[in-house]
């Protein structure tokens, strides 16, 4: 919030036209650990010290480096690649609370958003339930409806299982079912 | 002749030799952040996690206080772990000074690296400072780094501090095998060194500027007895930072007790006191404008 205020103060545009260096690297498939602080503050509060990335066992966070702008140094998942398994570890070694204690059930690390076209069940190719098996949720987060697959977004963590197992890939590299952050980049929750 | 009477001095000199246990300390620091990535990538023991931005060693975790100040200021929240963090490295400042700085910061020991590695090269030829800017710079750069934190609303000593980088790059090394572009700003800050001994310290480190602060009223600093005094003036030669001890300057908030002119010292009138009055300022005055800083 402070970011966008001060963003557009300084630079006499409003919130969403924010220079590139400032510009959140949150967005499709790419997340913040469990727990974590809305991302208008994750910057401010996030004293880039690793120590979440170290302790992750599956090394599914990464380090942003400066190409990120301001957000350099500051941890990310790319789910489709390894997604976050809500071992929670993380959230017990961040010291500023950037990443804070959370139950596996009421993480929110964004929301599992099915593509009807170019996912398996939904264009009818075949009777794939990938998604369905994996989460971790099954049945409250993930449900089949005749046999396609549906998210039910108040039980979804985000956790990006399922991105990760989907076995379709289009050509922009996502997935039929894609991790959307519920952050809003043009400054919406600001 | 010059020489050689600095030599005759040399062997008169006292017991104090604050350079090598620097040496060690900056060494054992070092290879804490060298040694704690591996351990974590290879052998999975998190039982110590970080670098010098915040170190966690088992339950016990440090925060440094610039990265803490700037979250605080631009987020306007702390959290608990945060602040309790900071009272250890704040406290060590309020008592000891710098030390932070002298005996622990990983840019420190590649500047002592650099400078035993320029005496082993041009034997004793001494450095030349090429260009001294004013001391004071260091007050403006942590005033002027706060405040571009706060206008931006992103930290930027948290991003770019060079101590910080020192440790993301090793870990970043370790884990993604890749070293991010950011760590070049490793090597002007290095290469600082050339001009000017800890040029970089001296003036333009934010975090080096608040522990000076912190520090100004420090318990713990370097004293002049000046009836053994003999005005050879090597201290003044040998500090790092250029103060001048012989002048008493170890006193000001500058000083970061490195212990070097100590140990330059022959007939042993510099030492290490603690004082009890916690005003180490000779003159009494708030330190940013006592005279002798000037």
């Amino acid at each position: 919030m402070l970011a966008a205020a001060c963003g557009g103060a300084v630079f006499a545009a409003p919130a969403y036209a924010r220079p590139a260096f400032l510009e959140s690297p949150v967005t499709r498939n790419r997340l913040r650990p469990p727990g974590a602080v809305s991302e208008d503050l994750f910057a401010g509060r996030c004293i880039r010290c690793g120590r979440c990335v170290e302790v992750c066992p599956y090394r599914a966070i990464d380090m942003l480096d400066i190409r990120a702008g301001l957000f350099a140094g500051t941890p990310l998942l790319a789910v489709e690649k390894i997604p976050c398994y809500l071992c929670m570890k993380c959230v017990l070694v961040c010291p500023t609370g950037t990443l804070s204690p959370v139950s596996q059930e009421q993480t929110r690390m964004g929301l599992a958003v099915i593509n009807r076209f170019s996912c398996l069940a939904w264009s009818g190719k075949t009777l794939c339930r990938t998604c369905y098996d994996k989460c971790p949720f099954k049945n409250r987060a993930i449900y089949l409806d005749q046999l396609q697959p549906v998210i039910r977004a108040d039980a979804c963590t985000g956790c990006g299982l399922c991105t990760h197992a989907c076995p379709v890939t289009d050509p922009h590299g996502d997935k039929a079912v894609n991790i959307e952050p519920i952050y809003s980049r043009v400054g919406a929750t600001g | 002749m010059h020489r050689h009477k600095e030599q005759q001095g040399r062997t008169g000199r006292g017991a104090a030799r604050y350079g090598r246990w620097r040496l060690l300390t900056l060494l054992l620091a070092f290879l804490v952040i060298l040694v704690n990535p591996l351990l974590n990538y290879h052998l999975g023991i998190n039982w110590l996690q970080g670098w010098y931005q915040s170190l966690g060693v088992g339950h016990l975790w440090f925060v440094s206080p610039l990265e803490g100040l700037e979250s605080l200021l631009v987020t306007r929240s702390i959290a608990m772990a945060s602040f309790i963090g900071m009272l250890i490295p704040l406290l060590l400042a309020f008592l000891l000074g710098r030390v932070f700085c002298s005996w622990i910061c990983p840019i420190s020991f590649f500047a002592e690296l650099l400078d035993h590695g320029h005496r082993l090269v041009y034997r004793n030829k001494r450095r030349q400072d090429l260009l001294v800017p004013a001391r004071r710079l260091l007050w403006f750069v942590l005033v002027g780094e706060l405040l571009l934190s706060m206008i931006l609303g992103a930290p930027v000593f948290v991003v770019l501090s060079p101590p910080g980088l020192v440790g993301r790059e090793i870990m970043m090394a370790v884990f993604f095998h890749r070293l991010p572009l950011e760590g070049l700003i490793l090597l002007p800050v290095l290469g600082m060194e050339l001009v000017c001994r800890r040029l970089f310290c001296r003036c333009l480190c934010p975090l080096g500027g608040l522990l000076a602060l912190v520090g100004s009223r420090r318990r713990l600093v370097v004293a002049m007895e000046p009836e053994r005094c003999v005005q050879c003036f090597r201290c003044d030669r040998n500090c790092p930072l250029g103060l001048r001890p012989s002048r008493g300057e170890t006193l000001t908030s500058y000083c970061w007790n490195c212990g070097a002119c100590i140990d330059a010292c022959g007939p042993a009138a510099l030492a290490f006191r603690w004082q009890h009055n916690g005003n180490p300022s000779r003159d009494n005055q708030p330190p940013v404008f006592s005279t002798t800083m000037l």
